[in-house]
């Protein structure tokens, strides 16, 4: 690709930005959030037909209108915001729209079934492949995704983060199946944030910033600080800058939280769990898939209702949380692991999903005032450092970083007292991942508590006081910030006791 | 309340057939004398006699209760039988669902009713349960809409050509033969419609009247004033509106009111009911307004008729009435 | 007048086929049916007899439509770079608009011998579209969070036959009357959202429900009959009452006859939704609610009230809707409203709010409103027979959803 520019509107989103792709190699798509990065793969996968410079594929010029079109000419990718249908079955949904037929036309279901297992066997998962999407778990959802676009027998495959909602073994397994398909010859574009990604499979890297190309080297000549640099354009001394915890008296308590698993599974998702957190301490809690982390924050914050039980106390006093509002109320603000779903309303604007949680205070008797909203939104998304052009422009619009601020600011519009984030930095860039960490620090000095759940392991050592780790439900090991190695917290995860 | 039709009478009067009837005890067997007689005191009351032994159950099936004339037509058949204590009348609604109707009638035959009184929403897909029901030996009454061919006891209904050519006829002469006529019609899908306004414009044919506005109000009193109220605005001189029926005259009313206008034009309505359009006419709302009748005492009377024993006349046209406000004092006046 | 609506066609036609050529969209077929089209209106109204041959008009009149088209799908696949007017045009408000003028050109080409330009015919038609206006508010409401509320026509039924057998019948007065009717119609709709909300019944099927029991108790409250002015008597005749003030009030005009009162209550119902939609906590709600419901209630949202509210509100402008048409009748129909729910969606989505939710405004369905209304009253004075009047309804329903189609960029 040369010479790549894209506009959206008045906004100039990609200029003058080069990609090469050689066989049999993984090139490695850098940058902070906005940087124009799935922009430029849609362009490739025919998704944004409207582009200026010229796109070869195997020195031909192609100019794909259409995904479709794309795939015919060689190129599948693999989205963030996975592509399946969660009502279709795994078999229908890898093939969807090319499915193989009979003689007669109908869909031959045992070849489509018996492909479609061929497909999944490598990646290692145990899929029945006549279950609905929707009742599976998001990672393996991703999983599926990639044997679908790997179903497309794909020249160039771009894959953009597809490992956020993994864990650290299907993330192996994944890099197995580059490797392979590297020494099939097959080209590979690889969207990540994750440093110890790029260090293990990158060939090359290229790096863009806000729309530009800064620069395409091999991995070799690129380490870690000056990949950072290029990506932010300044020298960064230390990515996690989190201090000194001073933890002030209990904020929270929990004994005996039981979370069940409802009309889905037998086994409840949180079993018996116990825990406190101190004011201006950051607890983050590991856990591999399946653990139950986030299904123990959803509870905790009421989204559970009856499902969750337990004791539970807030700054010394008993409380009963069995709605969202109630959690608001008392101080406890929870952001969610999937923003797009459960943590933001696209269709409103950034000043109506900021004020959202916080209605009640903002308005009074009922009636809004639109000034105030205004004002409050704008200096939250200053603290931020929100990257909006306009406070009145449609959330689905942005970025995902910017959209994850949004929901920040969401929950910090309410003056909570203690937070749960679960994945606060889920598709953000490093600079943003950055404000965030430094945010989260003046967060504690104010006193806050923060409960943080990471799927990133540097950023769980490096910003929790202490660790909970979490296995099947069930708290395995408790780590202090001196105890706490990657090695321990992840076999803790998997279910061996720990020995300190 | 309607006065019996001095020409059914006769015919009933004429009329000697034997037959036994479940609704005499065996041992009346009548004497062609004697029936003579009954049948002519019968003329001259209610029906005939009271000598009932067991209760007749007659089935009503009305194709809908939406149409106040239908309310009407079921009101009127349940005063004329409370007249007669042996008789019980169950009504059934079909809700304007031919299904439902077809299986009215199915009911009835099974629950073996002693006579069926249908008022159709169409004629062909009821022809053959009303045939299956006559076969079954149940006599059927068909009121207002024929079925098809001739297999059913007796027909009772009013025509409405005759009724729209008096309207028209009657609203030519008020205006000298000549004038600008604003037409507000019912469904013209339905057979009502259609006749009433074919019988108008044949009667309107030869003179210089000019409908100059049409419009389909679907017998809706919303709509004729919404209707109304576009004639009005295009045309300044209107003399007469004709509607296919009352509530479409009183909305053309109100229109013109609210215009300011009620007083330059005559309005005409058909249906007559004693609380709608002949109140109307009362009041000086509408010039005048023909009746349609319901023929739900006739049905009865037929019926008793029919369950004595006694002949009756294959079809009934029933007559109507015009109310003007000259004659509403004393009941209106048949039309020829 | 027949000059300046050429003059218009003229104008819109050109600009489209350039920017048709301009940005490849429309296909040379159709562009040359429209070039066509468009000249054979052109010389029948260059000629003046036009009015001889309306289908030559008629055909004129859809070429301009088509050219319309064009032009805003020539729009969509420009960048909106520094222009500001293509920006504009993609606000789903100028969309309205465009479908209204499109209506409003079709009432000057039409123009039934210059009755519509004469004041009666735009007060008589705003008249009418005002009940449906009034039932198109509150299904706004419900439709914003997502739902559908199919009982609106039968429960302005029942509040019209409440309200004139409390005023008619039962001499009520009408500070008494009108409260209790819309309590009922509240409490319908209450019904209909707490089925919908609480228990979670897919609300096409809970308002469903709430039509077929709303109708059938306006049928029992009546007695199968119109609860008219007609009263009858213990034994079987008729006395006759005077028609109620408050129906006269309803039914009157304001600024020297220049406006329905009738009107003037949609307004207020508009401006009072507007207000609850753009003002107030439990508009922000519902718009959360319909764009997405599960972020709303992680966010503290009191989903289900919310909702409950919204269904009742709708209920509630039923109930007005059913006073205004019982006093414009002078009576209380246990028929009416039948089919008018229909009618209620279809200014709705006209007027550019999404069915799925979670978009939309009044100031859309006030545009709708107008649209369908004077799109009525065109046909009406026309005269044009029912059977095309409805082929022609239905496909400016499709042609106006057409032009809200969002741009894809």
């Amino acid at each position: 690709m040369t010479g790549i520019a894209k506009r959206f509107g008045s906004v100039l989103v990609l200029d003058g930005v080069d990609l090469e792709v050689f066989t049999g190699e993984v090139h490695v798509l850098a940058g902070e959030n906005g940087a124009g990065k799935s922009t430029l793969v849609k362009i490739l996968a025919g998704v944004h037909t409207d582009f200026e410079g010229t796109l070869e594929i195997d020195g031909r010029p192609v100019r794909p209108d259409s995904p479709l079109a794309a795939n015919a000419l060689g190129v599948a990718m693999i989205y963030q915001e996975l592509s399946l249908v969660p009502s279709m079955r795994v078999a229908d949904n890898i093939f969807l729209g090319r499915s193989p037929t009979s003689r007669a036309g109908l869909i031959d279901d045992r070849a489509q079934r018996a492909e479609a297992r061929r497909l999944l066997e490598p990646l290692g998962i145990e899929v029945d492949v006549d279950r609905l999407v929707e009742q599976l778990p998001i990672g393996t959802r991703q999983l599926i995704e990639i044997a679908k676009a790997l179903s497309y027998r794909a020249k160039v495959i771009v894959m953009d983060e597809p490992t956020s909602a993994l864990s650290a073994p299907e993330v192996e397994r994944l890099f197995g199946l580059i490797a392979r398909l590297k020494a099939q010859g097959r080209g590979i574009v690889y969207i990540t944030h994750r440093m110890e990604e790029i260090d293990a499979i990158a060939d090359r890297i290229t790096v863009l910033r806000d729309g530009r190309f800064v620069g395409s080297a091999p991995a070799a000549e690129l380490p870690t600080p000056r990949l950072v640099e290029w990506m932010v354009g300044r020298e960064v001394a230390q990515q996690f800058p989190r201090h000194e915890a001073r933890p002030g008296a209990e904020r929270l308590r929990v004994e005996e939280f039981v979370v069940t698993g409802g009309a889905r599974s037998a086994r409840p998702l949180v079993d018996r769990v116990g825990f406190s957190v101190r004011a201006g301490e950051i607890l983050g809690i590991g856990g591999l898939q399946g653990s139950g982390a986030s299904a123990m924050l959803m509870g905790l914050a009421g989204a559970y209702g009856d499902r969750a039980r337990g004791r539970v106390w807030l700054d010394g006093r008993p409380v009963c949380i069995r709605r969202p509002r109630d959690a608001i109320d008392r101080g406890m603000a929870m952001l969610t692991n999937d923003r797009k779903a459960t943590g933001l309303v696209l269709s409103m604007s950034v000043v109506a999903n900021a004020t959202l949680a916080d209605l009640r205070r903002l308005a009074p008797g009922g009636w809004r005032r639109p000034r105030r909203e205004r004002e409050a939104t704008s200096r939250l998304s200053e603290a931020l450092h929100l990257r909006a052009a306009s406070l009145e422009m449609e959330v689905g619009e942005l970025s995902g970083g910017n959209q994850q601020k949004v929901a920040l600011a969401k929950w910090l519009q309410t003056d909570p007292r203690i937070l749960l984030l679960d994945e606060p930095t889920r598709g953000v860039d490093v600079g943003a991942k950055r404000e965030i960490y430094q945010l989260m620090n003046e967060w504690t000095l104010r006193g806050i508590a923060i409960i943080l759940i990471t799927s990133e392991m540097p950023e769980l050592l490096a910003m929790s006081d202490r660790i909970l780790v979490l296995h099947r439900g069930r708290a395995i090991a408790e780590l202090s910030r001196g105890q706490a190695t990657a090695q321990r917290v992840l076999e803790a995860a998997m279910g061996k006791q720990v020995v300190v | 309340m309607h006065a019996f039709r001095p020409l059914s009478l006769s015919v009933l009067g004429a009329v000697l057939v034997v037959l036994p009837s479940g609704c005499y005890k065996p041992g009346d067997a009548p004497t062609p004398g004697s029936r003579g007689e009954r049948a002519a005191s019968a003329s001259s009351d209610a029906g005939p006699g009271e000598t009932a032994g067991r209760t007749c159950t007659i089935g009503m099936s009305q194709c809908n209760l939406n149409e106040p004339w239908r309310v009407q037509m079921d009101a009127d058949i349940r005063a004329a039988a409370e007249k007669h204590p042996n008789l019980k009348v169950i009504f059934k609604d079909a809700q304007n669902d031919t299904l439902k109707q077809r299986a009215h009638v199915e009911e009835y035959v099974g629950a073996k009713v002693d006579l069926i009184l249908i008022s159709p929403k169409e004629a062909a897909p009821l022809t053959e349960p009303v045939a299956k029901a006559v076969d079954a030996g149940i006599p059927v009454i068909v009121l207002d809409r024929a079925v098809q061919g001739d297999k059913y006891t007796c027909f009772i209904g009013a025509d409405n050509v005759k009724i729209g050519k008096a309207a028209g006829r009657w609203i030519a002469r008020q205006l000298g033969g000549r004038g600008k006529v604003v037409e507000l019609k019912g469904l013209m899908t339905s057979t009502p419609g259609q006749d009433r306004h074919a019988g108008f414009r044949d009667a309107i044919g030869g003179t210089a009247i000019e409908v100059i506005f049409e419009a389909d109000m679907k017998w809706l009193e919303p709509n004729a004033r919404k209707e109304m109220e576009s004639a009005l605005a295009r045309f300044d001189k209107i003399d007469a509106v004709y509607a296919h029926n009352d509530p479409g005259a009183h909305g053309a009313y109100l229109a013109a009111q609210a215009a300011g206008r009620e007083k330059e034009m005559l309005f005409v309505g058909i249906d007559a009911l004693p609380q709608e359009g002949v109140a109307y006419v009362k009041r000086g709302i509408l010039s005048a307004s023909f009746e349609y009748p319901t023929g739900g005492a006739e049905a009865i009377d037929a019926a008793l008729k029919i369950l004595a024993g006694e002949e009756v006349p294959k079809k009934i046209v029933l007559g109507s009435r015009v109310f003007t406000q000259e004659n509403v004092g004393r009941g209106g006046e048949a039309l020829e | 007048m027949n000059r300046s609506g050429l003059f218009v066609g003229l104008v819109t036609m050109v600009v489209g086929f350039t920017l048709a050529v301009v940005s490849r969209f429309g296909g040379v077929p159709v562009l040359l049916l429209d070039a066509v089209a468009w000249l054979a209106g052109f010389a029948g109204l260059a000629h003046d007899r036009a009015s001889a041959y309306p289908y030559v008009l008629l055909a004129w009149y859809v070429a301009t439509v088509v050219g319309v088209f064009i032009v805003l799908r020539a729009c969509q696949n420009l960048d909106a770079r520094r222009n500001r007017g293509v920006r504009l045009l993609a606000h789903p408000a100028s969309r309205a608009l465009i479908a209204l003028l499109l209506v409003l050109l079709l009432g000057v080409l039409f123009d039934a011998d210059g009755a519509f330009y004469k004041v009666q015919t735009h007060r008589d038609g705003l008249r009418q579209a005002s009940v449906f206006g009034i039932l198109a508010c509150g299904m706004t409401l419900v439709i914003i969070t997502g739902g559908i509320d199919l009982a609106v026509g039968s429960v302005l039924a029942l509040a019209a036959v409440a309200f004139a057998r409390m005023s008619i019948h039962w001499s009520w007065s009408p500070w008494l009357a009108v409260p209790l009717c819309l309590a009922l119609g509240a409490a319908c709709g209450g019904v209909s959202g707490t089925l919908a909300a609480r228990f979670k019944v897919q609300p096409f099927i809970a308002t469903l429900a709430m039509m077929v029991f709303a109708r059938g108790l306006a049928k029992t409250v009546s007695g199968g009959m119109k609860v008219s002015t007609a009263v009858q008597n213990a034994d079987g005749t008729y006395r006759y009452v005077e028609v109620p003030d408050v129906f006269r009030a309803i039914d009157s005009r304001l600024l020297a006859d220049n406006v329905s009162m009738v009107t003037v209550v949609f307004l207020v119902c508009a401006a009072l939704s507007w207000i609850a939609l753009a003002r107030h906590r439990w508009g922000r709600e519902l718009y959360a609610i319909g764009g997405n419901e599960e972020a709303a209630r992680l966010s503290g949202v009191l989903v289900d009230r919310a909702k409950v509210l919204a269904y009742a509100a709708a209920g509630l402008l039923a109930a007005v809707a059913g006073i205004c048409q019982a006093a414009q009748e002078q009576q209380g129909d246990p028929e009416a409203g039948g089919g008018y729910e229909l009618s209620a969606i279809a200014i709705v989505v006209i007027g550019g709010t999404n069915l799925m939710g979670g978009r939309g405004g009044i100031g859309l369905t006030l545009i709708g409103t107008l649209t369908i209304g004077y799109l009525e009253k065109i046909l009406s004075i026309n005269a044009v027979p029912e059977s095309r009047r409805l082929m022609l309804t239905g496909i400016i329903i499709v042609a106006a959803v057409l032009t809200q189609r969002r741009s894809r960029t």
